[in-house]
Parts: C-alpha cells; structure tokens; sequence
C-alpha cells in the first residue's frame, strides 16, 4: 500500500487538491427554484475567509504601487511640469466667476424643483451622503468585472451601495472588508441595473457583455430608439437614485435568444476601465437643511390653503346656480317646468320621434316590460337640481359629478 | 522537440530559487494582475500568475510542487474575483501538474519549445475554466473563444521576455 502512495504520489496530491477544491465548489452553487444553479451570493464563512486572506495579502502591496503612481503623478504635475499655469489660473478664475453667477440661479431652481417634489409626496430619493474613495486594483480577470476601493465597513460602507462618478454610475458596493471594499462594476455579465431612455421612456435593464460592453436587455423592439439617446438610471432597482446618468444609446441588434426584443448597447458615460476616484451614496434618505425645512412648512401651510380655496369657490358656484334658472325645479310641477317655459321666443327643438321605439330610443326606460313613455320618464321628484346646494343641505360635501345626472332627456319628452 | 529518456531525468538541471524569490515572484505577479488591467484599461492581454506557474512548474520538474503552486495561484485569483473560489485553482493546479510533467519530458531551455507549451496550457486552462464553470457547477457564463486566444497569444509573448529575466534568479552551485 505504502509503495502505491510513493509510485503514484504525484497523481495521488492531485487528485486530492482537485477533489478539495470541487468540494469547495460544491458549497458554493445552490439550486434555484427555476431548476438553474446559481452561485450563492453570501459567501459562506469559509469562503469569505479565503475572500479575506486573499484581500489582506494583495490589497497592501497593491495599494502601495497605486499610491507611489499617484505621488509620482502629483509630484510631475504639481512641481516640475508648471507651465502655462499662471495663463490657465487666470482663466480659471473667470470661469469661476462664471459659474458663481450660474450657480446663484440654479441653486434657486434647485430648491424650488426639491420643495415642490416634497410637496408632491415624491418618493424618489435623493443622494445626501457620499464617501469620496479610490478605485486602486481589479479581479485581473475579463470575466469577473470587479475592483476595490480603499474605503470599507471602517468608512460606513455597506453591500449594495451605489458607486458612482461625476461622469455616470459604476457599479455597486459587492463585498466590504474593514478599510477595503469590493465593487461590481456595472459592465459586468453578472451586474444589473434598473434603466430608461431618456426621450421614449422605454425601460430596461442594464448588463454587462461577455466583453464587458454595456448594454441593455429585456426591450422589446422600438423604431424610436436612436443612437445617441441618453441612457438614465430608472430608480426601481433600490440601488441606484433615479435620473444618474448611465451613458449613450451606441446601436441596436436584435436579442439572437429572442425574436421580438433587441439589445441596446450603450457606451458608458463613467471610464468603467480606468477609474481613478468614486463616490460611494452612502445615503439617500431626503434630509433637507434647517432654512429648506422652513420652507417645506411654509409650502405646506400654502398647500392647506389649497382646499380652502377650492370650498369658496363652490360657495360662490352655488349662490350663483341659485340665482340661475336651472332646468328642473323640484318644487314646481311637470308641466311647469323651466323647459316648458314657452316664453322662450326660442326654444330648444324637441328630438324627432322615433318611427319604432324600443329600449334604446330617447326616454325609453331600461326596464323590460315598463308601460309608455311618460311612464317611463323619471319621476321629478327623484331627480337633483342642476345646482349642488342640494348634497349641501344633506351635510355632506358638494357632488359635482351628480350635479350633471338630472340633466337627462328624458324631461324634455312630451 | 528534443524528447528525453526516463534515465536522463534524473540527470536534468532542477533549478532552484531563493526561498524569498519563491514567495515575491509569485505575490508580484499577483498584484500585477489585479493592478496593470485598472492601469491599461484591459484584463484580456494577460494571466501573469498562469505564466509564472508555468515558469516554476518547468523550472522544478517537480509535478507536486507545480499542482501545489498552481492551485494557490488559482485560488488567490479566485479570491480576488467575485465568482466561485476554486474554478481557477483547479485550472491552473491541471497546469502546474502537466507543465511539471511536460518539464521532466522535454527540453524547455528553447525558446519556441516555452512559447508553444505558454500557449497550449493557456488554452487549457480557459477550457479547464469553461468546463468546470459550465458543466461542473452549470453554471451561466458569457464566454469569449477570441478573448481566450488572444490572451493564450499575450502569455506567450510574455514569457518570451519574461522566462530569461527569471531565469538570472536562480542559484547556481
């Protein structure tokens, strides 16, 4: 026995590593209810270990070269190559001077735009807190489209946060550690994000190729997509605030897995490949400033008047309906209706009658097997004014919408 | 290809390293593979770990300790990725074992003979990936037998350069 294990020592420490490592794997996979296996998204706690050796080992070698690029950047840019400096600073400060102006009003708008939303009940949220990090290293592989930030659970970081640029979204917070954390990338095959087009409305969902190429699935097909629309996050997802930019509409092929969809591929609005610093929403929860939240009470104390406003206006609608003649007066009857009026010089024409009469003509009642026309007439007393001080007088609230029932023809039939 | 006979193997070089290159080459190409593709903005020119494994699978002619290295840097790759921990460690454990077993066969001191044996196990090990991601785990993937090739093609050119800087790494009695 012992010189089998010493003949074949070789064959025998591989297939005991490779059938460690397919166990491994097995812990890992769990069947969907749909019959597919699918990777389990918390990692175990052994795996998550490995996550976490793995991280520890690289992460600070990799982050010291990125930190020494970054120093040899800086000291290039910031003290030896200083040319045109003094040009481009004079031009910088009219462009701020510039901007100042620009922001004054839009700051205004801005306020408006938010008071209004609130007032509105807009549920969509906004982004208030965000973590500023650097994006320092990847998986090194094309098909686990990932990188890691310096920023971790240390910094508030938590999975499913939304990394973005000032550019357009990135990815979204996968795994944290203690100061690093684990970013998927959007362009990933595994990623996926609510999204609209900005002028048709139409919605889909945002994924990454097998290249790493954006593109948006699940549309089915549009003649009105056109290369060049904007692509915006659509805030459903609960991960992205709505409006974000993701980037343009480059072209459109049709889904080859589905004959009546197509797949929009989008050039990205952030340099997925080539991220430097992001920002992580660490919160989007409205929050708005002591003199905004003054503002909102304000707003609001306006929105109150609102209703009252509305109940004077149908004070004075029924005063006014009072002093008109209206079409039915419950108190007087039939024949001495305001429609019989025949001192109208011109009165409005009676509806021709019909040569056969059956349910449907003019005044016919809905009722199989009711006697003749006036019969069928309703009876005045069971009719409303054409005014709604009657629904007043009860106690409750003004009607409008029963206000326009009594105005039948069925009155005007002989 | 010089083929060589089962006596001759015990008269074949091993090389050997010192004990801090063992550990620095293999970490360095770890870091440089999660950090070159953020620098050069691909991840598809290159699997340094998988060239480093070869390198030291070769050098060794020791199968054990190439199925040893290879499954750690499989494994340290799959770390760093957000898929299953193991699928690369058992691609490139099967690379480390044939480059070995290759190693104690031929004559690996040529140029040509590392090119070709860089791009054929490259290819392996995608098809060892595709295999066991695909089949083993059935598993979805978004695959690419172009992006494959050209990154077997990067490997090869990188040893090319890579294998004699190495190679001035080892001790010599």
């Amino acid at each position: 026995m012992e010189s089998f294990f010493v003949r074949y020592r070789n064959l025998v420490v591989l297939l005991a590593i490779l059938m460690a490592q397919i166990a491994g794997l097995a812990v890992q996979v769990r069947r969907s209810s749909t019959g597919t296996n699918t990777l389990d998204p918390s990692d175990p706690s052994g795996v998550r270990l490995i996550r976490l050796w793995g991280n520890a080992i690289i992460s600070p070698p990799e982050r010291l070269i990125h930190g020494t690029k970054i120093g040899l950047g800086a000291l290039w840019t910031d003290y030896i190559n200083l040319r045109h400096v003094r040009d481009e600073n004079q031009d910088l400060k009219k462009t701020v001077d510039r901007l100042r102006l620009e922001q004054a009003a839009l700051l205004e708008d801005a306020r408006q735009g938010q008071r209004l939303q609130a007032l509105l009940g807009f549920q969509e949220k906004y982004i208030y807190t965000t973590v500023a990090a650097q994006a320092y290293g990847s998986s090194g592989s094309d098909y686990s489209h990932v990188f890691y930030i310096d920023k971790g659970a240390h910094d508030g970081l938590k999975p499913d946060m939304a990394v973005i640029t000032a550019d357009g979204i990135v990815g979204k917070v996968r795994d944290v550690f203690l100061h690093t954390a684990q970013v998927l990338a959007v362009n990933d095959a595994t990623s996926g994000a609510g999204v609209i087009l900005e002028t048709t409305r139409i919605r889909g969902i945002l994924k990454g190729d097998a290249v790493g190429h954006l593109e948006v699935v699940g549309v089915t097909a549009d003649q009105r997509i056109q290369p060049g629309e904007k692509v915006l996050t659509a805030g459903g997802d609960l991960i992205f605030p709505r409006g974000l930019p993701v980037g343009v509409v480059e072209r459109v092929v049709r889904d080859p897995d589905r004959d009546s969809f197509i797949d929009i591929l989008v050039k990205p609005a952030a340099h997925l490949e080539r991220l430097d610093e992001v920002l992580v929403i660490t919160s989007t929860e409205p929050r708005f400033s002591p003199q905004e939240q003054q503002d909102l009470a304000t707003s609001a104390a306006e929105q109150n008047a609102v209703p009252t406003a509305i109940k004077d206006q149908m004070k004075a609608s029924e005063i006014m309906g009072e002093k008109l003649p209206g079409l039915i007066d419950p108190n007087l009857p039939p024949d001495q209706q305001p429609l019989h009026d025949t001192s109208n010089p011109n009165p409005a024409p009676p509806p021709p009658q019909p040569l056969h009469a059956d349910e449907f003509s003019p005044g016919a009642a809905t009722t199989p097997g009711a006697g003749t026309d006036t019969e069928r007439a309703p009876k005045p007393q069971t009719t409303k004014p054409a005014v709604p001080h009657a629904a007043e007088d009860n106690g409750g609230p003004p009607q409008p919408a029963e206000v326009s029932k009594p105005q039948t023809t069925p009155q005007r039939n002989p | 290809m010089p083929l060589l006979s089962a006596d001759s193997r015990r008269d074949m070089e091993i090389r050997s390293y010192p004990l801090l290159v063992y550990a620095l080459v293999p970490l360095a190409s770890l870091v440089l593979q999660a950090w070159l593709p953020r620098v050069v903005g691909r991840y598809d020119w290159f699997d340094l770990p998988l060239v480093i494994t070869v390198y030291f699978a070769l050098g060794r002619r020791s199968p054990i300790q190439g199925t040893i290295m290879g499954a750690g840097m499989g494994l340290f790759e799959d770390a760093l990725s957000h898929h299953a921990i193991g699928v690369n460690g058992i691609a490139k454990t099967m690379v480390g074992f044939l480059a070995a077993s290759v190693g104690i066969r031929i004559e690996v001191e040529n140029q040509i003979v590392r090119l070709m044996l860089n791009f054929s196990l490259s290819l392996l090990s995608s098809v060892i990936y595709f295999f066991t991601y695909r089949f083993l785990l059935g598993l979805a993937l978004e695959w690419s037998w172009l992006t494959e090739l050209m990154r077997a093609v990067g490997n090869s050119l990188i040893a090319i350069v890579l294998f004699p800087l190495l190679d001035r790494l080892q001790m010599r009695e």
